[in-house]
């Protein structure tokens, strides 16, 4: 555990040349894991609600699209800004293996979670051994 | 090997990436501006806050994604305000397992901020939603605006 770590806020990365919304656009920061019978992508989306999410998954390419759900109050005066709000946008290859139908997003505290099962096929089974 | 992993968008384009610079100083400048009512020098502090001010009240946002309410402490003393906690990403080490790509942190935050005027220290509401933290700090009656009516001499 990292318990320890000090936190460091780091400059969100902003992606250029995407704009089909008015706003800056972010790449989200990701974690990926592979398990036995699926992959699982985690991908920070502070702001974002489940509502606000578009996920596709076309030829082999899986597009990630969020957007704030909520602007600031209109009444508010900014005084001070550190980070900025926009949009959220990301690209993954995926192998073929992913069974497309059965892929689940679920949205916790700003955190998305896709979970790409792997196809039957593709997945690694036991093969019982009998005595002979 | 990774059988899912981040697309690269095109090639290197310099002097987009130098607007790109210049954009980032600029919005730096901007922050570290000796109007700005925050103590300077935030660069690397977690979290990055936003602050805003409504007649009544300081609205401070920070985006805290993947913190769950409990690991959250605000505490209030005076005109200063603690935010501390930790993110916690873990993934549980099974077996077949493996982690193809890492770039969310973890690890603990503490950071204090000292707004233009005293707050009042049982009024402060916290909402943790979407990731975003968003405290309301309503003013002491001492430091909200009043309107003064008046009269005909």
């Amino acid at each position: 555990m990292t318990e320890a770590h000090e936190l460091q806020t780091r400059e969100k990365h902003e992606l250029e040349g995407e704009g089909t919304r008015p706003g800056p656009v972010f790449r989200p920061d990701v974690d990926i894991l592979e398990r036995q019978d699926a992959y699982v992508i985690y991908a920070d989306l502070p702001g974002v609600d489940d509502r606000s999410i578009d996920v596709r998954l076309d030829r082999g390419e899986l597009t990630l699209d969020a957007r704030q759900a909520a602007p600031p109050d209109a009444g508010w005066r900014p005084l001070h800004a550190e980070y900025r709000l926009g949009s959220y946008h990301r690209v993954f290859r995926v192998s073929e293996d992913i069974d497309g139908e059965a892929v689940t997003a679920r949205m916790n505290a700003g955190v998305l979670e896709l979970t790409l099962p792997k196809s039957a096929a593709r997945k690694p089974r036991a093969i019982p051994v009998r005595p002979g | 090997m990774a059988q899912i992993s981040p697309s690269r968008h095109g090639g290197v384009d310099p002097w987009r990436d130098f607007d790109r610079l210049r954009r980032e100083m600029n919005a730096l400048l901007g922050n570290f501006g000796s109007a700005s009512p925050l103590a300077s020098g935030h660069r690397g502090v977690y979290p990055a806050v936003n602050l805003y001010e409504t007649d009544d009240a300081y609205v401070l946002t920070a985006e805290l994604p993947g913190v769950a309410g409990d690991d959250i402490r605000v505490l209030v003393e005076g005109n200063t305000v603690t935010v501390e906690g930790a993110r916690q990403v873990a993934y549980a080490d099974e077996e077949g397992v493996s982690l193809h790509r890492r770039e969310r942190q973890s690890g603990r935050f503490r950071r204090a901020f000292e707004l233009p005027a005293a707050i009042a220290a049982d009024a402060v509401e916290a909402v943790h939603r979407n990731g975003v933290l968003e405290l309301r700090l309503t003013k002491t009656p001492e430091a909200q605006p009043r309107q003064i009516s008046v009269k005909a001499g």
